[in-house]
């Protein structure tokens, strides 16, 4: 119960951390410049468009009255209506959760088993040909800009030899309402590229962490313990050494899970998959405001959120980590 | 001792792939510092590109008496010259904002182990905060409050990255307010500025600054990131990045090296950064051997 009561504080000191944050941005933007500039066209906008736009966005009214406004609206999910597609700007990211979502866990269940299989077979094999090559992979792998990488796989995987579709959702099929692409081979086919292009860095993180765990445990007294006991290698490593090296990549998958949600961003704009990265790509560049300030705090909140769950989960697991408010 | 120092600065950990990147990481410096002298056009200047020339691939001649050796972008401009002037892009953005994160980070690190209480708080806090989401959210955040520019995006690195070195110049110089010539300094009466300045952070911030290598690295990518999405430095002076995102409509029909050769320019860029920076770690830091 203390653990419950421990992670709601934490949280809810991040929350008004996240508040302050806000405050401070939102006087930061308006001290920079008027953000009518950031709506309106400079160029050929007149006096008194600029006057119409500052009164329909609410920018005529004093700061603090906007912010409590503001925070009033983001309390409640109301971040206004999309400029574009005419929708609340809120239900219009929760649409397209779902694409986004089936997307990152996919690439996790690519990247967290090869991860842990390459990183234990690396640390078992500890100073070997095969391990440095592992790990050499792993800093190549952890150097690839993500959207290049994903250029690569679609010219590679697509382009040149025409095996994956290049880009788009395939056919989907629905489930508990929503529409989801996993469910037919078509979707599955699409999926692949993309999943890998997140995947790929996450192997390589995991494998590294795994790598590391690995040679440490294999060095402490129980691993030369169990193999005086005269158990198979095999036993060893599943039973004894995986589950002491469990606690760190859980936390990291946890809170790669979380990266996913940003790193989307760049995958989804490329593959021109349907999820909320794309969304938030688009708002951008079509200056749609309320649907960039929907996405950018719904990442923000979930990310937050994923953390404290991580850090819980982490206390569960591993008895020898105590939590602190 | 002296002979055992060199011995160990000598060996190198990643082998042949070390020495490798140290070479093509000096060969990048040198290419951007001299990328107006060598580069065969030049790409800011218009009266140089000939638009009929656009997406010629690798090996035609051109107009202005050289080979387009890696074939010309949408606009007609030459790649090579492209990624000359594009490293000089990146390789500035970066630099500069890894830099100034880390002097902004040292302070506010420094300062929080120093005042404790309140200050440390307010500042770990927000750290812990930025620690615990992606950077490239960071970035994304800063860089769509801030509007576009290179100003602004040198801006949205430093907001997005002077958290790291914060954290870990305050860890050192909590050990160090403990010791007997902080209280010395302050028995003297020293100015806070002073005590902080010439003698704390000369004595915290041997770890911090091992991480700029690492972090000019990530800014490289940031950067590229954010500029491939449309968010960084303007179309007119691309980066490497930018570079990369002009050729991403011409890929889908199958011109391939209008995005191919500028990203692996980039992607080596990056990876012999990594190599370099994490041997500069190994080396200058024992903390971080472990790892």
């Amino acid at each position: 119960m203390a653990l419950v009561t421990i992670a709601m504080g934490r949280l809810s000191q991040t929350f008004l951390l996240l508040l302050v944050m806000s405050l401070i941005g939102f006087i930061g933007v308006h001290s920079v410049g008027n953000p009518v500039f950031n709506i309106v066209n400079i160029e050929t906008a007149t006096a008194e468009d600029i006057r119409r736009a500052t009164i329909a966005l609410g920018l005529d009214q004093p700061v603090w009255r906007q912010y409590l406004l503001f925070i009033g609206n983001v309390v409640t999910g109301n971040f206004g209506t999309s400029y574009i597609y005419h929708l609340p700007a809120f239900g219009l990211v929760m649409s397209k959760l779902p694409a986004t979502l089936e997307l990152a866990c996919i690439a996790m269940l690519v990247a967290a088993p090869s991860g842990i299989a390459l990183g234990l077979l690396a640390g078992r094999r500890n100073r070997t040909f095969l391990d440095r090559t592992i790990l050499k992979a792993s800093v190549f792998a952890l150097s690839v800009p993500s959207f290049w990488l994903s250029m690569m796989l679609i010219l590679f995987g697509a382009i040149l030899t025409g095996w994956f579709p290049s880009g788009g959702r395939g056919s989907t099929a629905s489930m508990l309402g929503q529409e989801w692409s996993f469910l037919t081979w078509n979707g599955l086919w699409h999926l692949i590229l993309p999943a890998l292009a997140l995947a790929i860095p996450n192997i390589a993180l995991i494998a590294r962490l795994a790598r590391s765990g690995t040679i440490e445990v294999e060095q402490l007294d129980f691993t030369r313990f169990c193999r005086a006991k005269g158990l198979s290698p095999h036993r060893i490593l599943f039973r004894h050494t995986l589950p002491n090296i469990s606690v760190p990549i859980v936390t990291i998958i946890g809170l790669q899970f979380g990266g996913m949600l940003a790193f989307a961003v760049v995958v989804e704009s490329i593959f021109a998959w349907p999820g909320v990265g794309k969304l938030l790509i688009d708002s951008i560049q079509l200056l749609d405001r309320p649907v960039v300030m929907a996405t950018l705090t719904f990442i923000s909140v979930a990310f937050v959120a994923l953390n404290a769950l991580v850090d819980l989960f982490y206390a569960v697991l591993d008895p020898r980590v105590r939590l602190s408010a | 001792m002296k002979a055992e120092i060199i011995r160990v600065l000598r060996r190198p950990p990643f082998g042949q792939a070390l020495t490798l990147s140290k070479v093509v990481l000096a060969a990048y410096v040198l290419l951007a510092l001299a990328a107006p002298a060598i580069a065969p056009q030049n790409p800011y200047d218009p009266l140089q590109i000939y638009g009929w020339e656009a997406s010629s691939p690798p090996g035609t001649v051109g107009s202005g008496g050289f080979i387009y050796l890696l074939g010309t972008d949408g606009l007609g401009r030459d790649i090579v010259s492209s990624i000359l002037y594009g490293l000089r892009i990146s390789l500035f953005v970066s630099i500069t904002s890894a830099t100034v994160a880390a002097l902004i980070g040292l302070t506010a690190g420094v300062s929080a182990a120093y005042f404790g209480k309140w200050v440390d708080v307010a500042i770990m806090r927000l750290v812990d905060l930025q620690l615990s989401l992606p950077t490239i959210l960071i970035a994304l955040i800063a860089i769509v409050t801030l509007g576009p520019g290179i100003d602004r995006i040198i801006l949205a690195l430093i907001i997005a990255q002077w958290a790291t070195y914060a954290r870990v110049v305050r860890g050192i110089a909590l050990s160090e307010t403990g010791k007997s010539y902080m209280d010395a300094a302050k028995l003297m009466r020293l100015p806070t500025s002073r005590i902080i300045f010439r003698h704390l952070l000369p004595n915290s911030i041997a770890s911090a600054v091992t991480l700029i290598p690492i972090e000019i690295g990530h800014a490289v990518a940031l950067e590229a990131t954010l500029s491939f999405l449309g968010l960084g430095v303007p179309m007119d002076k691309p980066s490497l990045g930018s570079t990369v995102a002009n050729g991403f409509q011409y890929l889908l029909t199958g011109q391939y090296w209008i995005s191919l050769f500028p990203g692996l320019a980039l992607f080596g860029l990056i990876a012999s950064i990594n190599l370099v920076g994490e041997d500069v770690r190994r080396r200058l830091d024992p903390r971080s051997r472990s790892i």
